[in-house]
C-alpha cells in the first residue's frame, strides 16, 4: 500500500523534513489480544494474522511468513520479529517480577481452562483444532486428545512440580527449616526461551512449568504450526501472566540464535542437526531425535502384546519422539514384523480434519521427499510394509503418510537409529550378545522380558531416557513424571540457606 | 567529436545536466586519447563499440559489459584520467569491503567528494540533522571509503568528527568461521570506546553501522545517554530491516532524527534516504542522479523489473573522475521511480538470499 503511493503519477508529498516525535501509535503495536478481535478464519478471504506477542503486546511485523495448511493453502500470516525486538523483549522478561507462586499456579490453571473451552483470540476450540489438523497434519482426534491432555497437565502443574523438587529442600526460605539450615530450590535464571516444535501439540505442555516456577518465558513457534503457543500464551496473558511475562517471539533462523543468547536458560527441538549446533552450550536444553524402542526377548510372548507394539508405533499419528522406531525381537523378528505390518496396514487414509484419522498428513512435496528417503534408507532391508511408498496422496495436493515395517538383519543395523515423523518402525534381531548396546540413545525403552538383570542394566543406562517394563506403550506418560529427565532438574538448583 | 567541451561534468550537485548530452560529454572524457584514464583507454580497445560515436544516451550505458571485477586487479593509478593532469587531487584510494575475495579499488578525487558530500549534506538537512554538531562515527575508516565521507560530512555538515575504527573484513571473517561470539566480543569492545566519546563530548550525531546500533540498543544505558544527547543518527554499511527501523524511529530513538545510506565503494559514495517517509512506508534511497544510477533487474535476464517489484540492483557511477557502468551488486531491492534524472530509486534493501537445499533432516521436529 505504502509502495503504491510512492508509485503513483505525482511524485510523493513531503510532509516536512523535521521528524519530531511521532503522536500516531505504530499500526498494530497495541496491547493485549483481548481487546484486539482476530479476524475468524471463516469469515475472512484473507489470512488472519499470528502476530508477535512482545512485552508491549502485540506486534504486527512487516516481515511475515505466510502459514500454510497440508494442501499449500494459506492460512494464516505470521509476524516474525527482527534480533532487535527479540533482545529488547527478554530483556523486558529479564526486568519484570514474577508473580507470587500461588499467583502463578492459579493462573496457569485459569489459562489451561482457557485454552481448553473458551474462545481465545477470537478463535474457538473447535476452529483451533481443526487449524492444527489442517496446519499440522495431525489428525483431529489426537489435536482433540491432546487439548484435553494439555488442559489436565496443567491443571495439576504445582503438584508435577512438586514431585520435581529434591525432596530434602524446602519450598521457600521463609520455610521454619531454613533456622536450622535448609536447602531452598531456587531458579537457575530468569528468563527461559523455547525454540519450540511443531510435530505436535503436545510438547507445548512441558514449556510451562518455567512459568510454574517463576520464569518468564519466550517462544520461538514452530512455522509450521504456532497456533498451539499462540493460543496458550494469549490464554496464559488472559488468565493474569502480563506481557512481559510471557512472550511469543516467531523469527526466522538467523533470529532463533538471538533469543537464545538473550535468555538464561534455553530448550531447543530439533534433529541431529540441533544436537550439533548447541550441544556443547550448558544453557541449552536439547530434545533431540527421540528413537524410542521396544525389547521382546525370547522368555516373553509377543502376541498379546501386538496392540501396545502397535500403539507404540502409530499411536498419537506416529509424529512423536516418543513413539517406536525400532523394536527389536530376540529370535527370529519376521513373525512379529509380519503381525505388526498386518495390522499397520489396516489404518484409514484419510484427510488430517476427518474424525476416524489415524495417519499423519503432510504437503505431498514434503511426503514425497520423505517417502524418497525411506525409500534410500530401507534399501537392502525386507519391507513388510511401505517397501512401494508411504505418500499417499489426497489429490488436494496433500498425501498421508502411510505405515512403513522393514525388517533389519542385525541389531546395529544404521537404519535403526532412522527416525521419522509417521508411523515407521525398523524390526531387528536381537540377541544376548548384543547386549543393551543397540537401545542406547533412546527416549523410551519398552521392554517386554522378565529378565530383571537386563532391565537393571537398562535402567542404569544412562542414554535411556525412561523405560517401560512390560505392556505399556512407549508414548506412555504419567502426570508428574519425567518425560526427558524432569525439566525442573535444569531450571532449579539446590541452595544452602540458614538463618537467625 | 569536434569540441570537447567538458564543463557539464562539473556542475554543482543542484544543477541537473540533461542526462543524454551528460553521458556524451563524460564518453568524450573518459575516451578521449588527452582525458581518459589509462584503464579505460586500454579497456576501449576490447569493446565491440566505440564508446565516444555509439554511447549517446544514458540508456546507452547499458552496452558496456561489467568491468567491476577488473579492478581487483588494475592498478590505482591507471584509474585516474589523464585530463586531470600531472598532479590530480587524490583524496585517496580504496577498496570494496572484501566480501567476495580480493578487493577491488577505486580512486577518489577531490572534485566529486566535494560534490557527493555537498548533495548529501543537503539532503542531511531535509532529514532535520542539525548543522555544526559534533559527530561520532562507528565506521570503517582505513581502505574504506566511508571513513572518508565520515570525515568530510562531519567537517562540513558539522564542526567536529570522532571516529572509532571497525575492520569489517574482520568481522566477516569471525562470522564465517562461525565464532559469532567473537564478533559480538567485537562489537562491545567499539561499544566500549564509544561510550567514552559519548559521555565526555557534545555529540549530536551518531553515524554507526545497524549491527553494532543493534548491540548499543541493547545498553539502556547508551540508549538513554544517546537519547541525551544525539540529535540525529546516520546508519548505514548493511542493510536495515524495515521491522528494526520501525522500532528505532518509534520506540528507542523516537526524538531523534534517523537516516539511512545505501552505500558502495563502487559508486565513489551513497544513495541517501528519501527525507519525510511515513513510518509505514518503504526506506526509499535516491541516487545523485545522472552521477550514480540504479536500476532493478530480474538477475536471470538482467531485464528491468516492473515497478513495485522486486530484483537486483545494478548500479552505475559516471562523472568525470570515474566511469563504472552496469555494476551487479549483491542486493535487492524494491524498484520506485526516481525523483527525477535517469534511473530508478530502491527501497528495502535486503540481501541476496541464499538458498537452503532441500534435503530431508531426520527427526520429528
Amino acid at each position: 500500500m505504502a509502495v503504491a503511493d510512492l508509485l503513483g503519477p505525482g511524485r510523493p508529498e513531503r510532509p516536512g523534513a523535521q521528524r519530531g516525535p511521532r503522536a500516531e501509535p505504530a499500526p498494530q503495536a497495541q496491547s493485549q489480544s483481548q481487546s484486539q478481535p482476530q479476524p475468524q478464519p471463516q469469515a475472512q478471504t484473507q489470512s488472519p494474522h499470528l502476530d508477535a506477542l512482545g512485552a508491549q503486546g502485540a506486534f504486527r511485523a512487516r516481515k511475515r511468513a505466510t502459514v500454510t495448511d497440508v494442501c499449500g493453502a494459506p492460512v494464516a500470516e505470521l509476524s516474525l520479529v527482527p534480533s532487535l525486538f527479540v533482545d529488547r523483549t527478554v530483556k523486558a522478561l529479564h526486568r519484570a517480577r514474577p508473580m507470587d507462586a500461588d499467583q502463578r499456579i492459579a493462573a496457569i490453571g485459569r489459562a489451561a481452562e482457557l485454552f481448553a473451552t473458551a474462545d481465545v483470540a477470537g478463535q474457538s476450540v473447535a476452529a483451533y483444532e481443526h487449524t492444527v489438523s489442517r496446519v499440522g497434519g495431525v489428525p483431529l482426534s489426537v489435536v482433540r486428545a491432546t487439548t484435553q491432555n494439555i488442559r489436565a497437565r496443567l491443571g495439576r502443574v504445582y503438584d508435577s512440580l512438586t514431585q520435581a523438587r529434591p525432596a530434602g529442600t524446602a519450598e521457600h526460605w521463609s520455610s521454619p527449616l531454613t533456622r536450622t539450615g535448609r536447602a531452598v530450590w531456587t531458579r537457575r535464571g530468569e528468563t527461559f526461551a523455547v525454540l519450540a516444535a511443531g510435530n505436535h501439540p503436545g510438547t507445548h505442555s512441558l514449556w510451562p512449568e518455567a512459568l510454574a516456577l517463576g520464569y518468564r518465558v519466550a517462544v520461538r513457534p514452530s512455522r509450521r504450526e504456532p497456533f498451539t503457543p499462540y493460543r496458550l500464551i494469549n490464554a496464559l496473558r488472559e488468565a493474569g501472566f502480563g506481557d512481559d511475562r510471557i512472550a511469543f517471539l516467531p523469527t526466522d533462523h538467523a533470529e532463533a540464535d538471538t533469543l537464545l543468547r538473550a535468555a538464561d536458560r534455553s530448550l531447543v527441538y530439533g534433529g541431529e542437526d540441533v544436537v550439533r549446533k548447541y550441544g556443547g552450550n550448558p544453557d541449552v536444553l536439547l530434545q533431540g531425535p527421540g528413537r524410542s524402542k521396544i525389547l521382546v526377548t525370547a522368555d516373553t510372548d509377543w502376541r498379546p502384546y501386538l496392540d501396545t507394539i502397535t500403539a507404540s508405533v502409530a499411536g498419537h499419528g506416529g509424529t512423536g519422539c516418543v513413539n517406536t522406531t525400532t523394536v527389536l525381537v530376540e529370535g527370529d523378528p519376521a513373525p512379529l514384523a509380519e503381525a505388526l505390518a498386518d495390522r499397520l496396514a489396516a489404518l484409514p487414509v484419510l484427510p488430517p480434519e476427518d474424525d476416524r484419522a489415524v495417519l499423519p498428513v503432510q504437503n505431498a512435496a514434503t511426503a514425497h521427499a520423505l517417502e524418497a528417503h525411506l525409500l534410500t534408507q530401507a534399501a537392502g532391508t525386507r519391507a513388510w510394509l511401505g517397501g512401494d511408498g508411504v505418500a499417499a496422496d489426497l489429490g488436494d495436493g496433500s498425501a498421508v503418510l502411510t505405515p512403513a515395517v522393514h525388517q533389519l538383519d542385525r541389531a546395529d543395523a544404521p537404519q535403526a537409529g532412522v527416525e521419522l515423523p509417521f508411523p515407521c518402525v525398523w524390526v531387528a534381531p536381537w540377541n544376548r550378545a548384543d547386549g543393551i548396546a543397540p537401545l542406547r540413545g533412546s527416549l523410551v525403552v519398552t521392554a517386554l522380558t522378565t529378565d530383571e538383570q537386563l532391565l537393571d542394566e537398562l535402567i542404569a543406562e544412562p542414554t535411556i531416557g525412561n523405560v517401560h517394563a512390560g505392556d505399556h506403550p512407549t508414548y506412555w506418560m504419567g502426570p508428574g513424571l519425567p518425560h526427558d529427565g524432569y525439566l525442573a532438574e535444569f531450571l532449579m538448583r539446590s541452595k544452602t540457606v540458614i538463618r537467625d | 567529436m569536434s569540441s570537447p567541451d567538458h564543463s557539464i561534468l562539473d556542475l554543482p550537485f543542484d544543477v541537473q545536466p540533461d542526462p543524454d548530452e551528460f553521458v556524451r560529454a563524460a564518453m568524450d572524457w573518459h575516451f578521449g586519447p588527452e582525458t581518459g584514464s589509462p584503464f579505460w583507454l586500454r579497456r576501449a580497445e576490447t569493446l565491440d563499440f566505440d564508446p565516444r560515436t555509439d554511447i549517446r544516451t544514458h540508456a546507452d550505458l547499458a552496452r558496456f559489459p561489467d568491468v567491476t571485477g577488473e579492478l581487483r586487479h588494475v592498478r590505482a593509478q591507471d584509474l585516474v584520467p589523464r585530463g586531470y593532469g600531472a598532479r590530480p587531487d587524490v583524496v585517496g584510494v580504496f577498496e570494496s569491503g572484501g566480501t567476495t575475495g580480493a578487493p577491488k579499488r577505486v580512486v577518489l578525487t577531490r572534485d566529486w567528494l566535494d560534490r557527493m558530500v555537498a548533495w548529501s549534506n543537503a539532503n542531511l538537512d531535509a532529514h532535520g540533522f542539525p548543522r555544526g554538531a559534533d559527530w561520532l562515527g562507528l565506521v570503517p575508516t582505513g581502505p574504506h571509503i566511508v571513513g572518508e565521507f565520515f570525515r568530510r560530512s562531519a567537517d562540513t555538515h558539522g564542526t567536529r568528527g570522532f571516529t572509532i575504527d571497525l575492520d569489517p573484513r574482520w568481522v566477516k571473517k569471525l562470522i564465517a568461521a562461525g565464532r559469532g561470539a567473537d564478533a559480538g566480543a567485537y562489537a562491545e569492545h567499539l561499544l566500549e570506546q564509544a561510550e567514552f566519546v559519548l559521555t565526555t563530548q557534545d555529540i549530536g550525531v551518531l553515524t554507526i553501522t545497524p549491527s553494532v546500533l543493534e548491540r548499543l540498543a541493547g545498553r539502556e544505558d547508551l540508549v538513554e545517554l544517546v537519547n541525551k544527547k544525539v540529535k540525529a543518527i546516520r546508519w548505514g554499511g548493511t542493510q536495515l530491516d524495515p521491522d528494526s527501523r520501525h522500532l528505532y524511529r518509534t520506540e528507542i530513538f523516537p526524538d531523534i532524527a534517523f537516516c539511512g545510506n545505501y552505500g558502495s565503494t563502487m559508486i565513489l559514495g551513497f544513495a541517501g534516504e528519501r527525507p519525510g517517509l511515513a513510518d509505514e512506508d518503504p526506506c526509499v534511497f535516491d541516487p545523485l542522479s545522472p552521477y550514480v544510477t540504479f536500476s532493478v533487474v530480474d538477475p536471470a535476464t538482467r531485464e528491468p523489473v516492473a515497478y513495485g517489484e522486486r530484483g537486483q540492483v545494478v548500479v552505475s557511477h559516471v562523472s568525470k573522475t570515474f566511469l563504472l557502468p552496469n555494476n551487479l551488486e549483491r542486493d535487492l531491492a524494491t524498484r520506485l521511480p526516481s525523483l527525477g534524472g535517469p534511473g530508478d530509486a530502491v527501497a528495502d534493501i535486503a540481501p541476496v538470499a541464499t538458498f537452503e537445499n532441500e534435503t530431508v533432516i531426520e527427526g520429528v521436529y
